[in-house]
């Protein structure tokens, strides 16, 4: 018995086929011992994989393929990164496995990825191409919460809008209590962006990019 | 370990320019309405901010529901409705929708950067929980103070915890908190504990939970983190802290109506006036749910009023083609 249910997987296929456009390579980051999540990542991941042609999934050993790990700056797992055909990374990034409510945000940003756009408004994404200087957006979920997926959609789409410069990353705040205790997360979703601005709950992406503009603000200062 | 993984629809949808109902807000009420619309060949489009089912995904078990004799998990039931709305042809699509005219004929809004027409809007955008407005509050949230037991629990595992409010939302998240936290203290501001006796005795048999009736809650501690909530006795006066990690408030809902507030007639209360057709005061604009004035803001009801709703909207824009 699989982890998705037959009726799930008909729908994903049936998503993936409309939507989706070129290839998408899925990065799994892992390791064998003391990581109680990756096995179940490697599974979904494996299952999700199979529901396209247009999809690939290729696993890493992080202590093993550690020059890769260094190329996209993986130091915690399960990780998973999004490629599209040419190889070319948006920034994706999630932390902890993509379960619960942040299993749609793998797939929306999947689809995204592979026809190389968002649904982030032109205005928005204009203000986003223009940013010159690298940002990191953290956003800490737990996999229970209904209004996450806004959090790391948005986070997700502004990297998507600069992937040379913006790194968006998913983390499941119960994998990863040493990262929700730096960062006092206590309440999700909770965003942190260059380590300066921080905010809770989901915001309209307006809102969101405001925030990142702001961060970069502060960093100048 | 088990897990769960939600599959609800990816937000990339190819808008139309123009629909004939766009339902603000894809909790039971839209969805419902969304089921009947799409049933009866309006091309039909639910607006959702969050996850399928609004509210209803942050309840982990509804009991009262009829039709799940063993009870149902909120966000699962959510995604069922969702599903079936879109079965008949509802589309969704997840964000905020922008510079709403209602006012205009036909309705104007942006969604995601695209301009969209439409001939009849039903809002159905619900509540949201209601604040204690007291010291404290807006400062710790986030940081201790928490409105969603399901999203915040797993970050008080081992710890201790304040509900406030003993209504049946406060009781029940209660019961569930307690798969993390090691002990909770309900405060009800009334001598009397308003929830259903069935969950009150669920919880007082984890041996784990109490319930302080009678007290007002002053303020809630910490600097930079929740380490306590100050109350006072309403009879004697007296006040206490109760050390604490976290504090869940369960004090009642208010609507979400800030952005109509200049267009549509509310209520004192904030929430939505219609007439027995779930019309509002704008032509083409109809309100049902959590959100319309009276509502007894359960999820059976909202199923019916969106079903009202529909009804109403079909036979009007029937009217007009």
């Amino acid at each position: 018995m699989g982890m998705l249910k037959e009726e799930d997987k008909q729908y994903i296929r049936e998503q993936f086929e409309g939507k989706l456009v070129g290839q998408v390579k899925i990065l799994l980051f892992t390791q064998k011992l003391e990581c109680e999540y990756c096995q179940p990542t490697e599974e979904i991941l494996k299952e999700l994989s199979e529901l396209s042609e247009l999809l690939t999934l290729d696993v890493h050993n992080l202590q093993i393929d550690s020059e890769d790990a260094k190329q996209y700056n993986i130091d915690k797992v399960p990780a998973i990164i999004l490629l599209d055909e040419k190889d070319k990374d948006y920034g994706i990034r999630f932390f902890g496995i993509p379960s619960g409510y942040e299993f749609s945000s793998l797939l929306a940003d999947i689809i995204d990825v592979s026809n190389g756009a968002s649904d982030l408004a032109q205005e928005l994404v204009a203000k986003i191409a223009g940013i010159q200087e690298p940002v990191d957006i953290k956003v800490f979920v737990t996999p229970t919460c209904p209004y996450c997926p806004g959090a790391v959609r948005a986070a997700h789409k502004i990297a998507i809008a600069n992937p040379g410069m913006i790194k968006a990353q998913m983390i499941e705040s119960t994998e990863f209590p040493h990262l929700a205790n730096k960062y006092a997360v206590y309440g999700v979703p909770k965003t942190v962006i260059n380590e300066r601005v921080q905010f809770e709950g989901a915001m309209p992406d307006q809102a969101v990019v405001e925030q990142v503009l702001a961060a970069i603000q502060v960093t100048d200062s | 370990m088990e897990f769960s993984f939600s599959v609800s629809a990816p937000t990339k949808v190819d808008l139309a320019e123009t629909y004939d109902l766009v339902i603000i807000g894809g909790g039971p009420t839209g969805l419902t309405a969304a089921i009947y619309a799409s049933r009866a060949k309006l091309k039909t489009l639910v607006v959702e901010k969050g996850a399928p089912g609004g509210l209803v995904t942050t309840t982990e078990w509804i009991e009262n529901y009829p039709g799940f004799p063993e009870g149902v998990a909120g966000p699962e039931l959510g995604r069922a409705m969702q599903e079936q709305a879109q079965r008949f042809g509802t589309e969704i699509f997840k964000g905020q929708p922008e510079n709403i005219n209602l006012t205009s004929n036909p309705k104007e809004m942006t969604l995601g950067g695209k301009k969209v027409t439409v001939r009849a809007v039903i809002i159905a955008t619900g509540t949201k929980p209601r604040k204690l407005n007291i010291p404290g509050e807006a400062e710790l949230s986030g940081r201790g103070v928490s409105y969603c037991a399901t999203c915040d629990g797993p970050f008080f595992a081992g710890k201790e915890l304040v509900a406030v409010g003993a209504g049946n939302s406060g009781v029940q998240e209660s019961i569930f908190l307690l798969k993390y936290a090691t002990r909770i203290t309900i405060v009800e501001y009334l001598p009397t504990i308003q929830a259903e006796k069935i969950l009150v005795e669920r919880f007082n048999s984890t041996g784990k939970g109490s319930f302080l009736l009678n007290h007002e809650v002053l303020s809630i501690e910490g600097s930079d983190k929740v380490t306590g909530v100050k109350v006072r006795d309403r009879v004697s006066g007296a006040e206490t802290l109760i050390p604490c990690a976290g504090v869940f408030v369960w004090i009642g809902l208010v609507p979400q109506t800030d952005e109509f507030k200049d267009i549509l007639k509310l209520d004192k209360w904030g929430y939505v006036e219609v007439d027995s057709e779930l019309r509002t005061n704008i032509e083409g604009v109809w309100a049902a749910g959590d959100v319309i004035s009276g509502a007894t803001r359960q999820i059976a009801a909202a199923v019916g009023s969106g079903v009202t709703a529909a009804m109403s909207v079909e036979h009007k824009l029937s009217q007009q083609s």
